[in-house]
């Protein structure tokens, strides 16, 4: 990861950085909108509702999205229920192997057979669907995809003016740290990044490891105001753009 | 008593001298894929009259050789759950015999040993109560709605399997609620082994209330951040849960 080795000394230039690499997976979730949007489109003007069958054609796409982006290890679009006229739910999605190689995701979607057939209470689901916004969901257990602890980048795929499901990018949060962690140990204090709700994202800092809760800061005012601020030892920095906060403790 | 050892030794000449020679796991191969297949099968996942996949990509997805793939067809079909038809469009079908639901899981239950319950018991407790007790100190209230509505959904499923579906999903999220990946991984394994066995006793209306109101206080402790007694509760949880397997165990 090139960003591994860049030069970053500053809490800023970190945050610019850390902003920068999830960017580039919000990159490959918007293509991923912008083909799903354009395939559904297509759809209604040929005067018919798509079907799993027409999803095929977002493969190729996918498949690059996945091979070009390392911190991307899972691709795709959700369909919201209903959206599709074969199946009663959908997830056109894509994942690459330890191996390189890259493989959809079967999943059972009855929800006569699976207690996990609904998965539109997901942040990644729920949150683009009723903001209508690009949302980071996570850190959480991605049980239902990938049995790894993850953050999925998702935003919203209109059909006619209405909601038909989201575009998606999974980041493996080991993959996230080995992103993040050399920037990280560079700035002058023990560092770590949080979510809005306060959970470490990635953590040079012992006392705050992934997945615990940084408790305190509102950290959700902190990303409203967009400016760097304090907390008793704490100097929180948010990342521009991205739900995610710097917070750097005092030696 | 000389007699009785001459029969011993007769055996052992037999086939049971070759069990106690198969490599150590080989029976237990057998077994976890009777069980896994079984277990499928009274759930509901695979379906009367379904096809198997053929004998070699069905032992290469489970991981075991075709060998103790086709001792575990040969069990499964002693237990009249599966059938095999030879010839073209032949194979192994699921088939649910006529005998009640019930009946074929307490035929199920009788191949574990009490011993073997108690100790799925003991690795379920270790699971979901360390599951609970990191929730309690990682969770924040948005984390729990996913908990709360399964713990609600048990109260309005109707039939033994769904209701053993929604209990064992409670304990999944429980582990994700604790942001463990791993303890999510061995959850999720545990429960397509009790998964099946549950059905036994969440029929019981008056016990499903009961484990809907243990779900409830466990929710309950994790939000108050009361780590220990988070703990407590979902071992407590779990544990009446085994000791009710067992109990009815032997009465079989």
């Amino acid at each position: 990861m090139s960003l591994a080795t860049a030069a970053a000394g500053t809490a800023p230039e970190v945050a610019a950085a850390v902003r920068s690499a999830l960017e580039s997976v919000f990159d490959a979730v918007a293509a991923t909108r912008t083909d799903t949007a354009d395939l559904l489109a297509r759809v209604a003007a040929e005067g018919r509702r798509p079907a799993t069958v027409d999803l095929a054609a977002l493969r190729p796409g996918l498949h690059l999205r996945l091979a070009r982006n390392e911190l991307v290890s899972g691709v795709g679009f959700v369909a919201a229920p209903g959206l599709l006229t074969d199946v009663p739910a959908w997830l056109e999605w894509w994942q690459s192997g330890s191996d390189g190689d890259v493989r959809p995701l079967l999943l059972d979607l009855d929800p006569e057979q699976s207690a996990y057939a609904d998965y539109t209470h997901w942040d990644w689901f729920a949150l683009p669907r009723d903001t209508g916004e690009r949302a980071v969901a996570g850190p959480y257990v991605d049980y239902l995809c990938s049995d790894e602890y993850s953050l999925t980048l998702s935003a919203p795929v209109q059909m006619e003016g209405r909601f038909a499901g989201v575009a998606a990018a999974d980041v493996y949060l080991r993959h996230f740290e080995a992103a993040v962690l050399p920037m990280l140990r560079r700035l002058p204090g023990p560092a770590h990044l949080v979510n809005a709700r306060g959970r470490v994202t990635a953590s040079a800092d012992p006392a705050h490891l992934a997945g615990s809760l940084t408790k305190g800061p509102d950290f959700a005012a902190v990303l409203q105001r967009a400016r760097p601020g304090r907390f008793r030892g704490l100097r929180l920095v948010p990342c521009r753009d991205i739900p995610v906060v710097l917070v750097i403790s005092a030696r | 008593m000389h007699q009785v050892v001459a029969v011993k030794q007769q055996q052992m000449n037999g086939g049971a001298r070759k069990a106690v020679f198969a490599p150590v796991d080989s029976r237990a191969r057998v077994d976890a894929v009777v069980r896994r297949i079984g277990d499928a099968i009274e759930l509901g996942l695979l379906a009367d009259g379904e096809q198997l996949p053929g004998e070699s990509e069905l032992a290469g997805q489970l991981g075991v050789s075709t060998v103790t793939l086709r001792e575990a067809l040969m069990a499964l079909r002693q237990q009249g759950l599966v059938t095999t038809r030879r010839g073209r469009g032949g194979g192994s079908f699921v088939s649910l015999p006529e005998v009640p639901g019930e009946e074929r899981l307490k035929v199920r239950l009788r191949g574990w040993s009490t011993e073997e319950l108690r100790d799925l018991g003991d690795h379920w407790a270790a699971l979901s109560g360390t599951a609970a007790r990191l929730a309690a100190e990682r969770t924040e209230p948005d984390d729990l709605v996913q908990l709360r509505r399964t713990a609600e959904e048990l109260t309005q499923a109707a039939d033994a399997a769904a209701r053993s579906r929604v209990y064992g999903r409670f304990h999944v999220e429980l582990a994700a609620a604790a942001q463990s990946a791993r303890l999510t991984r061995e959850q999720v394994a545990l429960q397509t082994e009790i998964g099946a066995l549950l059905c036994l006793v969440l029929g019981d209306d008056e016990y499903r209330e009961e484990v809907a109101h243990r779900h409830r206080s466990v929710i309950s402790a994790v939000q108050d951040g009361a780590h220990e007694t988070a703990r407590e509760l979902a071992e407590r949880c779990v544990q009446d849960s085994t000791a009710r397997l067992v109990a009815l165990r032997l009465t079989l």
